[in-house]
């Protein structure tokens, strides 16, 4: 059922003729991809200096409060960046995205480090001033930092994944395989 | 010097090998070299917003700098090592890609620059450092680092 209306969503984002212009012109869809990657080297990069902090491997004389605050709004814009992006990434091939393992992982991924940083933020905010000044933040948070570290790493790597053809539905496959690929008989 | 003989014994290594045999593993290669990119990229914003006086204002520029430089070595060390074994398994494509030649270039540009000209003058005080210089250096080294991540993104185009 779910399935069935993300293949007829995927199909009808495919009759736009946009979407074709986009995938078959050779320098819009590698730069629209290529600006998809430095706004990871923007976003994740400032992520990451966070989450080290946090860990208190990096800048632990630096009140934490200070450097989630401070980075907070390049972090923004280079994840604004990525989305806008990565629509458009989707927009020029909905049908074989919307059918690859890969994505649909990504996806999962993306909802759970979205719901680990609301998590964090709050966390964040209800205790800092207790330990801002610590080099290491406490237990819960340093949880929540390495639980965002491995939820990137999943998603640049399903991220990456998707251009592989392993698991793409013209491949013989379990029925669970076809099923979680969202394979359909078109 | 013509390095043809070096790309084309690279991809016949045991390196290029298990690169070609292995997709997953590539794959994974290729993953840890996009997220040290990152690292690499969030270390360079960091240290160069600071020196243009764009971020951190209130942390004095020498701490974040040199934060900022221990975990640039961590994240320049694992793109070098899985680019190398990336590059390996198709290194005589790679040989005639002149996206490739043009990221080498960059990566050298930027690894010179960072430890030959970047890391010996912000190891005196930042003050004593005019700030146009600061500025200048900071706003090549976005711009290189940058240009490194481009042109290597390209290589999977041509």
């Amino acid at each position: 059922m779910l399935n069935q209306l993300l293949f007829d969503f995927a199909q009808w984002v495919d009759s736009f003729e946009l979407s074709t212009r986009l995938h078959e012109s050779y320098y819009m869809y590698n730069w629209v991809e290529s600006t998809h990657v430095l706004a990871l080297m923007v976003s994740l990069g400032m992520l990451f200096v966070i989450d080290l902090r946090m860990l208190g491997w990096a800048l632990s004389g630096v009140p934490a409060s200070r450097i989630a605050a401070r980075l907070n709004l390049p972090m923004m814009i280079g994840f604004t960046i990525m989305i806008v992006t990565g629509l458009l990434l989707f927009f020029a091939v909905p049908v074989r995205t919307t059918q690859s393992i890969w994505f649909r992982i990504k996806f999962l991924l993306l909802i759970a480090a979205a719901v680990n940083a609301w998590l964090f933020h709050k966390r964040m905010n209800e205790s800092v001033s207790s330990w801002d000044r610590e080099p290491v933040a406490p237990k819960r948070l340093r949880l929540g930092a390495g639980l965002s570290l491995g939820l990137w790493a999943g998603i640049v790597t399903t991220g990456r994944l998707i251009a592989y053809d392993w698991y793409d539905c013209y491949r013989v496959h379990s029925d669970l395989i076809a099923w979680a690929a969202g394979c359909m008989v078109e | 010097m013509d390095l043809l003989p070096f790309f084309e014994w690279a991809e016949t290594s045991m390196l290029g090998g298990i690169g070609k045999t292995y997709g997953g593993v590539y794959a994974i290669g290729q993953s840890l070299h996009l997220l040290s990119l990152a690292l690499l990229g969030g270390t360079v914003l960091l240290t160069d917003l600071r020196l243009m006086n764009l971020l951190l204002r209130d942390v004095p520029s020498e701490v974040v700098a040199d934060n900022a430089h221990k975990w640039f070595k961590v994240a320049l060390t694992v793109v070098i090592c899985t680019g190398i074994f990336m590059a390996a398994a198709v290194a005589t494509r790679m040989y005639y890609n002149p996206f490739y030649w043009a990221k080498m270039s960059a990566l050298l540009a930027g690894i010179v620059f960072v430890f030959a000209i970047k890391r010996p003058l912000l190891k005196r005080p930042h003050d004593s450092i005019h700030p146009v210089v600061l500025k200048s250096m900071a706003l090549a080294s976005i711009i290189i680092w940058f240009s490194v991540a481009a042109t290597g993104r390209w290589i999977g185009f041509s």
